[in-house]
């Protein structure tokens, strides 16, 4: 008898060419589509997560001959990915929902519905891959989405198949096209947050916490030093490195440097203000053996950033700090930090903040 | 795999063969349209008037109260909005109906509403039976319309609709029964009872999809849904289906003549299916039972599991059941028919309804038996352990 996986199918492409991959393979292919939040009429025409979606899910389940189901995770998905979400923007942070979509939603969530199912084994169209229990950037350096994936538990990846994480998005394409998925080989890409429509993230705010809620209400713009320059219409409309919106008339342009909730404030300052050499996560998952201070790694504190070098100074419980070898721009606390070795995912946390940088024997680069 | 296992009768059931057969000529050389003045339109005009009177004589009815449509779903919207206009100008302005009905009443009540009438809901015991003595204070001289479900889709629960439709009728309101899961379940004969309406359903007793009828007292006011032609006596313009009609008249005859002997070997198969999940899963709760329930309906909750998982498990199984009432997108959220008779939302998540039929034997029920108790054992020790 064949092995059984459950395919988390989104109606995109990559999902749906993991399926007919692994249906090719000879697995058992069970697709399941995830309702995760109310489709309301705000959001006509997304390629991803729509009532539409799960049509194209199932045309493609259909065309495999293969079961599809449509699992509700609404209740759960609200609590763990939308709550957090409005919170870490109160809190002056820019989340990242799709981390702990994957974390609670799909590797959590969903693996509770393939044991249920007998399946041991789950699938996703992550561009990302998985070795002997470790997991890997995907092959395609432009696609990589392992920088989302940190937060599983370490024991679900020996679980996990991502097929399309061996192939180049191009590749995916033709697959699909090759393989008569025609509903989706030419799908538009969805670049936004799924529940997020058109981008508009203070919507969600609003609708959660009212439009009058402070993240959202006017508040100061300052420099480092309290000056006050000008006004805005909500610091959650803003995160490190924005541009967008910020007063001009200084000598060299100014970026969003910091964002204090406490008074409101949007702390602006130039470019070289960006600047960190040291961060601080929090939440910090291991997909390794947890590794001690000292430890020398590669990390990435944005998606789609490159690696740079560092060091791990301090590790506090699941709150890690490290020493960055070059300068890092737009260290933004609700991001990602992950730590790799090459193409090893090594594991990862929330940023909380930017460290203080070396502290002992890294050597200083010339500025 | 052994051969599956279909437990969905309430949500369909197979086009039986007596059915096709007498269908099939109206697909071949009997094709006319029944409206013709020539031999074609005569012959299929001659089919329709008999499809009707066969379907009048399982009702109780005169044929020319026996409007075709094209299914339950149409039957309830033509039912609820109908009558509306004739008894609004008469200063009735309130739709009498209950938490439990079908989304077709209930959401076709829930639009007539929004255009201005005033929607009343009567109670529900939390045995899932319209609460009679309290419905006394809600049948007054400004309900126009009052629709009561027959037979629940969701627990089977056989609801109170004789002693409704009097006190209603007491009132010169219209009253209107959803009878799709009650027809070849209940004996129906109208010209004994004060029902002014009745919707019935084809593919739920061995016709095709895309059939049913309505029963429409004569003297009844009734705006039709549909414009543009003056075929049913303009309450339902359009070319009729002759080939649909005629499977529907002979699925009713059948369901008819069989619905004694049916009514027991179905009712003994679903006691035999309850008294052996309760007997293995002791703390399962049967919804409706001690209630007058339809021989054809179990829905059962086991604490701590969901329907969601229960119901792929089950069909991978090779088990067909469902969660309440089939959904369009497939999904699974709480039934508000449970959540109407109080059922907690966790205990209504894990709601499970088997529904039995034509298709179902005993050994089906044998096998369900075994199976069940170990897709719950199961479920049970993973939420455990979450």
């Amino acid at each position: 008898m064949s092995e059984r996986v459950l395919v988390a199918m989104s109606g995109g492409v990559d999902s749906s060419v993991a399926a007919a991959l692994l249906h090719e393979q000879g697995y058992e292919v069970i697709g399941a589509t995830m309702k995760l939040f109310c489709y309301g009429d705000d959001v006509p025409d997304r390629p991803c997560c729509s009532l539409d979606s799960i049509n194209d899910a199932r045309r493609v389940c259909e065309r495999l001959g293969v079961p599809h189901y449509v699992l509700n995770l609404e209740s759960a998905f609200g609590r763990d990915v939308i709550d957090d979400f409005v919170t870490q923007y109160a809190a002056g942070r820019t989340p990242i929902p799709c981390v702990r979509c994957n974390t609670f939603t799909k590797f959590r969530d969903l693996l509770h519905k393939a044991d249920a199912l007998d399946a041991q084994w789950i699938a996703t169209g992550h561009y990302a891959r998985t070795r002997s229990g470790e997991l890997l950037r995907g092959q395609d350096t432009t696609k990589d989405q392992s920088y989302f994936l940190w937060g599983i538990d370490r024991s679900v990846v020996r679980r996990m198949l991502l097929p399309v994480g061996e192939m180049t998005k191009p590749e995916t394409r033709e697959r699909a096209r090759a393989l008569g998925l025609t509903v989706v080989a030419d799908k538009v890409e969805s670049q936004d947050i799924c529940f997020v429509p058109d981008g508009d993230h203070a919507k969600v705010i609003a609708r959660r916490l009212g439009r009058d809620t402070p993240s959202l209400s006017r508040g100061p713009v300052v420099l480092f030093d309290g000056t006050v320059v000008g006004e805005h219409d909500g610091y959650a409309r803003y995160t490190i490195g924005q541009r967008r919106g910020v007063p001009g008339g200084f000598a060299e342009a100014m970026y969003v440097v910091a964002i204090r909730p406490a008074d409101r404030a949007v702390v602006i300052g130039p470019r070289a203000a960006l600047l960190g050499r040291g961060v601080v996560a929090r939440e910090m998952n291991w997909l390794v053996d947890p590794m001690p201070v000292g430890a020398r790694v590669e990390v990435q504190v944005r998606h789609r950033a490159h690696a740079t070098p560092a060091e791990i100074v301090r590790v506090d419980g699941a709150e890690v700090e490290l020493a960055l070898e070059e300068p890092v721009s737009a260290i933004t606390p609700g991001q990602s930090l992950v730590l790799y070795d090459g193409d090893r995912v090594l594991g990862g946390g929330f940023i909380e903040r930017g460290g203080a940088g070396a502290r002992t024997a890294l050597p200083v680069l010339a500025a | 795999m052994p051969q599956p296992v279909y437990l969905d009768h309430a949500a369909t059931t197979p086009v039986r063969k007596e059915v096709f057969e007498v269908m099939e000529p109206f697909y071949g050389p009997r094709f006319g349209n029944p409206s013709s003045v020539h031999r074609w339109g005569r012959e299929a005009r001659a089919a329709l008037d008999e499809a009707r009177e066969r379907v009048a004589r399982c009702l109780g009815a005169h044929p020319d109260e026996v409007c075709f449509t094209s299914g339950g779903t149409e039957a309830d919207n033509l039912a609820v909005l109908g009558p509306l206009r004739s008894q609004v100008e008469k200063g009735r302005r309130v739709i009498l109906s209950t938490p439990i009905e079908h989304k077709a009443v209930l959401e076709t009540v829930h639009h007539a509403a929004h255009d201005g009438v005033t929607e009343r809901m009567l109670t529900v015991t939390k045995g899932g039976i319209v609460d009679l003595a309290a419905s006394d204070a809600a049948i007054d001289d400004s309900v126009a319309v009052c629709t009561v479900m027959w037979v629940n889709n969701e627990v089977g629960t056989i609801q109170p609709v004789p002693e409704i439709a009097e006190r209603v009728k007491a009132r010169g309101g219209i009253m209107h029964t959803d009878a799709v899961q009650a027809f070849g379940k209940i004996d129906i004969n109208v010209s004994k009872l004060g029902i002014d309406l009745l919707s019935i359903s084809g593919h739920k007793i061995g016709a095709p999809k895309g059939v049913g009828a309505m029963y429409i007292r004569r003297g009844t006011r009734i705006d039709p849904l549909f414009h543009g032609g003056s075929q049913d006596r303009g309450r339902r313009p359009g070319t009729e289906n002759v080939a649909y009609a005629v499977a529907l008249s002979r699925a009713a005859e059948l369901a008819v003549e069989e619905r004694e002997t049916e009514w027991a070997r179905v009712e003994s198969l679903r006691d035999s299916l309850e008294e052996g999940l309760l007997a293995r899963i002791p703390d399962a709760v049967v919804h409706g039972r001690g209630a007058p329930r339809a021989p054809h309906v179990l829905n059962i909750s086991v604490p701590g599991t969901d329907s969601e998982s229960l119901l792929m498990a089950l069909d991978l199984a090779g088990v067909a059941a469902s969660a309440g009432s089939a959904c369009q997108s497939g999904n699974v959220t709480p039934s508000h028919v449970l959540l109407a008779m109080g059922v907690k939302a966790d205990l209504a998540i894990a709601a499970v309804r088997m529904s039995l039929g034509s298709l179902t034997t005993p050994e089906h029920i044998t096998r369900v038996v075994e199976l069940f108790p170990a897709l719950i054992a199961k479920a049970r020790r993973l939420s455990g352990a979450a």
